[in-house]
């Protein structure tokens, strides 16, 4: 977790992205503030336009409103001091397969003006020598170098370009939905080696994923949804903030129970069991009430997804309702 | 970004395009195959049956003209590969780079130049063969042209490719239907010097035409021949050249541009 008064690195404002052939707009006033070091998780349905402020704050794609800065640049006036400082890995993959793994990082590292460059790699400086087999040895494609892209799997298509977009040390990294089509270990291995660059060399990353998992482990979570930001925070704070908190009881002496449960909000559900809705961190404040012997003690935490289907399923009726 | 850091991508998407190209033997095959049936077609048809009066060698003259037109083709034909690379997704990786959209587009003409020029050497080795005379002047005299035939069809590829961004398939039509009639109605292997009416138009529209003139004026410099070929003052073609691909390039590049912040 990055200091609090790191500074920000990505400050968007009333970022507006209206395309021509939509009645609606894909983002519709977004605020964001990342800071220097931070990992955070764009979070949404589909369609909610995490791609298309992803795209825009990569200056990939024009936006129609709003101002935009990422690593202390203007994205209208300086979108290539804005390219040379992030890297980017697409939702699409973004590889040439005719050239070998190898080929592609040294085309890439002599785009950003990394090294120059030469036509084989035994010509190139030691340090990209270096640098593409440590690299590589890292994320386990260091034997396919030399191979051709159109060879290799899903994984380690995605793991090559993980390298590359990491080849520059850009100051920011934005992933769109880096583990598609990843086997489990892959992605672990994958989160292993983000989560090391980010501690190492202080990279903020930025991630869009559908993987509530995955946006369980970053700092900070902006929930978005028909191109607005609907709620953020760490996800702890989420949970305690959207999802309701609760514990399940039940006693022998269900009346006592109930007396000393007076004052709190309690439901009869239908298994039996009554439902205590809590405040704060912890139930032990309700706990410290209660004379009665428990026959049932469950403590309801609720999970991110829980609060991201709650948050979503309430925009979903509200947008239905108006 | 400095200069030496652009020119340094520009030879980095250039050597890409040399690389790809150098692995394709499909392309190889053809570079060999095209020549003999298009030179051997001229020389044995018309040249055989149409040209046996005329003031000069037909086969030297399809030569120079086709020369230049397949020099711009070729150059062409790899710029609009960045059609095929938009739908591929490969262009998103170029164009978040931080380099001027400018020089990606020339490091894209400078690949297909170098392809270009390799797959013109086998129309000179078929041309020796069909017994076209072939003096060094003639030959050098069309590599000093051939860095404007390279800028015109890349200039023209750029073009094509920011018209047609969407559709590989599209663009790769309208390769055919530019070149097609720039083929013949820029004179490049029939002579064009008397063609009037709406004919006489559509030849001044064609850019090829000033490029193969300028060819065969440059080529054909010293000889008998040298004049009776010429359509306008070298100072016009150079002109004309210059003029249509600057603008062709520069259009072209920010209508792609568009299209790919548009994806």
């Amino acid at each position: 977790m990055p200091r609090p008064e790191a500074e920000p690195v990505i400050e968007v404002r009333g970022l507006v992205k209206r395309y021509r052939e939509s009645d609606r707009p894909a983002v519709d006033g977004l605020d964001l503030t990342v800071r220097a070091g931070e990992f955070v998780a764009l979070l949404g349905p589909n369609g909610a336009g995490k791609t298309t402020t992803l795209s825009i704050l990569t200056a990939a794609l024009t936006k129609t409103g709003g101002t935009v800065r990422v690593a202390g640049f203007d994205l209208d006036t300086q979108a290539r001091e804005i390219r040379a400082n992030i890297g980017i890995l697409f939702q699409n993959p973004s590889l040439d397969l005719r050239l070998t793994a190898e080929e592609n990082l040294r085309f890439h590292a002599s785009l950003y003006g990394i090294y120059g460059y030469r036509p084989a790699f035994r010509l190139m400086p030691r340090a990209y020598r270096e640098q593409v087999r440590a690299l590589a040895r890292l994320l386990g494609i260091g034997d396919q170098l030399f191979e051709r892209v159109e060879k290799f799997s899903g994984g380690m298509r995605r793991k090559l370009e993980i390298v590359r977009s990491l080849m520059h040390h850009p100051r920011v990294l934005f992933l769109d939905e880096p583990t598609q089509g990843l086997d489990p270990v892959s992605r672990q291995s994958l989160w292993d080696h983000l989560r090391s660059v980010q501690r190492t060399e202080g990279t903020t990353i930025l991630l869009t994923t559908h993987y509530i998992e995955e946006a369980e482990g970053a700092d900070r979570v902006f929930i978005v949804d028909h191109g607005r930001l609907l709620t953020q925070g760490t996800p702890e704070s989420l949970k305690v903030q959207i999802a309701d908190r609760y514990l399940l009881l039940d006693a022998a002496d269900r009346g006592q129970l109930l007396r000393d449960l007076a004052g709190s909000p309690v439901t009869p559900r239908e298994d039996g069991l009554l439902q205590v809705a809590f405040d704060g961190a912890t139930p032990q404040a309700l706990l410290a009430r209660l004379t009665v012997p428990l026959t049932v003690l469950r403590i309801h935490v609720p999970s991110l997804e829980e609060a991201y289907l709650e948050l979503v399923g309430r925009e979903a009726a509200g947008g239905e309702a108006s | 970004m400095s200069a030496r850091n652009e020119a340094n991508a520009l030879l980095a998407i250039a050597a890409r395009d040399l690389l790809i190209f150098r692995r394709d033997w499909g392309i190889l095959v053809f570079s060999l195959f095209f020549p003999i049936a298009f030179l051997g077609l001229f020389d044995g048809l018309i040249g055989q049956n149409l040209a046996a009066g005329l003031p000069f060698n037909f086969l030297q003259f399809a030569l120079v003209g086709l020369v230049g037109c397949m020099l711009a083709q070729y150059t062409m034909m790899n710029v609009t590969s960045l059609v095929q690379e938009r739908e591929t997704g490969f262009t998103q990786e170029i164009f978040v780079a931080p380099v001027s959209r400018f020089s990606i587009v020339a490091g894209k003409i400078l690949g297909g130049s170098a392809m270009a020029l390799l797959l013109i050497a086998p129309f000179f080795v078929v041309a020796g063969a069909f017994g076209a005379p072939l003096s060094v002047g003639l030959v050098s005299g069309i590599l000093w042209v051939a860095p404007l035939a390279l800028l015109l069809g890349g200039a023209m590829g750029v073009l094509l490719s920011g018209i047609f961004a969407t559709s590989p398939k599209a663009v790769d039509q309208a390769v055919i239907l530019v070149m097609f009639p720039q083929m013949f109605l820029s004179g490049a292997v029939i002579p064009v010097s008397h063609s009037t009416g709406l004919l006489g138009v559509l030849v001044r529209l064609m850019p090829a035409t000033y490029l193969v003139d300028l060819m065969r004026t440059v080529a054909y410099r010293g000889t008998a021949v040298y004049g009776s070929l010429q359509l306008y003052a070298p100072g016009v073609d150079l002109g004309v050249l210059l003029v249509v691909s600057a603008a062709f390039f520069v259009a072209g590049t920010l209508l792609f541009v568009q299209w790919e912040k548009n994806r």
